[in-house]
This record gives structure tokens, C-alpha cells and sequence, in this order.
């Protein structure tokens, strides 16, 4: 069987697999949820460079929450119910989503995306915070909703199986969730306001100095010492991770930027307040800030990186964006607070 | 020609080191494993800044840029297309 679900593709897995979800399960005189919306109302856009935490022996740099916030935030504050589950026996996993498929229900789930054989053999790497939707199975194959795909794509139960319990750093352990009840009315307002001031909070109301803002400018820091510190080489790998989480993990660093301003966009339609509306602009200018550095980070890596892309000038970039963004997150606070 | 400056701007900002033939084909993969440029994301960012500072024309998501950037003709045909060329 094949549940009738509406497959929308977006930028990001997690926030196109919230607004799928949430749009199947509301009713249709409830307003609909952008990908936009659900990444504003999750709280998604953040910042933190956590040189203490390392992925491939590199430093953790981070552009967006935590994988699982934006779902959670989202459902939370417009009152929807979900039932989340994990499992120690691929079959008991396999077992239990066929069952949810029996009763009509589409079923989130977070995988290792290296795992599934529809992603062309370029994009497959090991990432084990994909999300999809599955909405049926036909034989032995799961039909699913991957939001990062133009439409339903279909996948070997074996695959599925192996990519609900890929290995590694944050293994997914066959995590699944479906929404169980949704309230009466949705009502956006509220959700929206509350998240602004969250992410806001996070953004400029850190008390460590390495997340938010202030990780921005910190990072900064760190960018212009490390030539010094590392040597060429080692600064060359560190620059190479940072842009690679910046612009090629989900819609990364100016992407995220770029996302959040089309929710201060809508946002501001919804609430009827224009004071929105520039805000979005400044996160604009700051995505286009965070491309400029990795276009300068991106030099150091071909070799061909000019004075211009010295990394005082990178820092420099940094501390643009910084600027703009406490600026943004302040005014927001005041907005929403 | 639109695709023939698009080439050239490309192999000089990318530092491309290969030589380019006359009749390089405009509808090949432009950027990633194929790319006869060699081309990976890191130039990808910088063709996206290049096309917003010179087309004034922005590329805002990745899918957005995959699809674009697919060959110089796909290139080409957007910048025609929003640029009003």
C-alpha cells in the first residue's frame, strides 16, 4: 500500500520532513507549513565552533541546531503530538514501521543517508542524521518521501534496514516518529514568536563564548591564528571542513542564512508586522557575507588565494557577520520578547 | 556568446590549467567527478559569488545550485532567463 502524502522537496531533510509531516496530519482549512516556516519556528539557525569536538580528527563547526530540535520545536509549540521510537533489533524496527504502514500512518525516520541506493554514488557519504518520510511498501520495496528529492523515491527494505541502524557517530538506532494527534486549530502566531525568541536567545545570549554571536567572532579568532599554529597545511584541511559543513551539509552556513530570512519574510506576512521585513534583509547580507568567506577559505584550499584572502581579511569577514547578525538577533529579541 | 565568456570567466577563476578546446562542449557536467574542468563544490561557491557580482543574479540554495550549475549551457540559460539578456 501507498499512503496518499503530499511530497514536497526542500533544501533541508529535517525541515522538509517537518512540514511534510505536519501538513499531512493538520486539516486542510489549517494554514500550511513552508520549509521556511518550520526551520524559523524549530529555532534552526544557530552558530557554534567547537574546537573541542571533532569530526574526522577536524574541529566541530555548527550553522543550525542540534538534529531532531527543529521537529521537536515545531511540534511542541503548536501542540502536536508525536510517539518516538527506538530500537535494538533491526527486525523489531522493520516490524513495527510495516505495522504504522498497515494503519494508514507515514513514518519519519532518521537514517544514515550513505546507506540508501537512491542518492547518486557523488553525494553518498556517511551522515547518519538524514531524514525521510516512509509512506508505503510495494513487495520488498519502501516507498519514501525524501524531501531532498524532486519525488517518491523507492528503496530495498535491506537498504532501508541498513541505513535506520548505520554505525558511527550519532547513530540513528532505527529512530522513527509519527504524529499521533493534532490540535483543533493550528495557530502560526504564537509558534513563530516564540520561535524567534529562542533562536534569537541562542544567538546573542550565550554564556560561552564559542556559540552564537560570539562563536562567530571567536572563530574569527581562531581563522587568523591558525596559519601560525598549524602551518599551511593543517590550515588548508581546517578551512576545507569549515566550508564543507558550511555549504554542502543540508543548505550549510550562507544556505541556513538565506532559509532564515525567508521565514522573517513570511513571517512578517503572518504577523502583519513590517518590522520583520528588514531583519530578513540583514540576514540576506550576512548569507552573502558567509559565501564571500568561504570563497576565500575555498582559495586557500586551490592554491590560488590572492592578499585579499589573507586570513586577517577572513576574520574580517567573520566579524562583518557577527555584527550584522547581533544586530538582527537584538532587534529581534525586542520584537518577539 | 554568452556560454564562450562564461567559459572563459570560469577557467580563469577556477585557475583551470587544462587547455580548453575551441569546441569545448557547452552541455557537459560542469561541476563534480565528471566535470571535464575539474571542477568540485569549492569552485562551485566561487562561480555562484562570481554570477551574483557579475549578473547580479543570487543562487540561494544548494538544489537551486546543483541545477544551475549542472553544465555552462544550464549556466547560461539562467542568467538569460532572470538577467533579461
Amino acid at each position: 500500500m501507498i499512503i496518499d502524502f503530499k511530497h514536497t522537496q526542500s533544501a533541508h531533510c529535517e525541515c522538509g520532513v517537518t512540514a511534510n509531516l505536519i501538513n499531512h496530519a493538520v486539516k486542510e482549512s489549517d494554514p500550511q507549513l513552508s520549509e521556511a516556516l518550520a526551520f524559523g519556528i524549530g529555532q534552526g539557525i544557530f552558530f557554534g565552533y567547537l574546537p573541542f569536538i571533532k569530526v574526522n580528527e577536524l574541529p566541530l563547526t555548527t550553522f543550525r541546531c542540534p538534529v531532531g530540535k527543529i521537529f521537536k520545536s515545531v511540534t511542541r509549540s503548536l501542540g502536536i503530538d508525536v510517539k518516538w521510537q527506538k530500537f535494538s533489533s533491526v527486525p523489531k524496527a522493520m516490524d513495527a514501521l510495516d505495522m504504522e504502514l498497515d494503519k494508514g500512518h507515514p513514518v519519519g525516520c532518521r537514517t544514515g543517508g550513505y546507506w540508501l541506493p537512491y542518492f547518486p554514488p557523488a553525494l553518498r557519504f556517511h551522515f547518519n542524521m538524514h531524514n525521510i518520510v516512509v509512506i508505503g511498501k510495494q513487495g520488498d520495496n519502501y516507498i519514501i518521501s525524501d524531501p531532498v528529492f524532486p519525488s517518491v523515491v523507492e528503496c530495498p527494505a535491506k537498504d532501508l534496514a541498513l541505513a535506520r541502524f548505520a554505525k558511527g557517530a550519532l547513530a540513528p538506532k532505527g529512530s522513527m516518529y509519527r504524529i499521533t494527534r493534532v490540535p483543533g486549530k493550528i495557530d502560526l502566531k504564537p509558534a513563530i514568536l516564540s520561535g524567534i525568541k529562542g533562536a534569537a536567545k541562542s544567538m546573542v545570549k550565550t554564556p560561552v563564548p564559542f556559540l552564537g554571536t560570539r562563536g562567530i567572532r571567536f572563530l574569527g579568532k581562531c581563522v587568523e591564528k591558525w596559519p601560525e599554529k598549524f602551518g599551511q597545511e593543517k590550515t588548508i584541511l581546517l578551512l576545507g571542513q569549515l566550508i564543507r559543513m558550511q555549504e554542502e551539509i543540508g543548505t550549510g552556513g550562507g544556505g541556513f542564512r538565506f532559509m532564515y530570512s525567508a521565514f522573517l519574510q513570511q513571517a512578517a506576512g503572518i504577523l502583519d508586522d513590517p518590522r520583520l521585513t528588514p531583519m530578513a534583509e540583514q540576514m540576506t547580507a550576512s548569507g552573502d557575507l558567509w559565501r564571500r568567506f568561504a570563497v576565500k577559505a575555498a582559495r586557500h584550499c586551490k592554491g590560488r588565494a590572492t592578499q585579499d584572502d589573507s586570513v586577517h581579511a577572513m576574520r574580517q569577514v567573520l566579524n562583518a557577520c557577527a555584527d550584522i547578525e547581533t544586530r538582527t538577533f537584538k532587534e529581534l529579541l525586542s520584537i518577539a520578547g | 556568446m554568452l556560454e564562450k565568456e562564461l567559459l572563459t570567466t570560469i577557467v580563469e577563476l577556477c585557475n583551470v590549467q587544462e587547455d580548453i578546446p575551441d569546441d569545448f562542449p557547452m552541455d557537459a557536467p560542469l561541476v563534480g567527478p565528471d566535470s571535464l574542468l575539474g571542477l568540485d563544490s569549492l569552485d562551485a561557491v566561487e562561480i555562484v559569488v562570481m554570477v551574483q557580482d557579475v549578473y547580479g543574479l543570487r543562487i540561494d540554495t544548494q538544489d537551486q545550485a546543483r541545477e544551475i550549475l549542472s553544465t555552462i549551457k544550464t549556466l547560461a540559460g539562467y542568467i538569460r532567463e532572470r538577467g533579461n539578456l
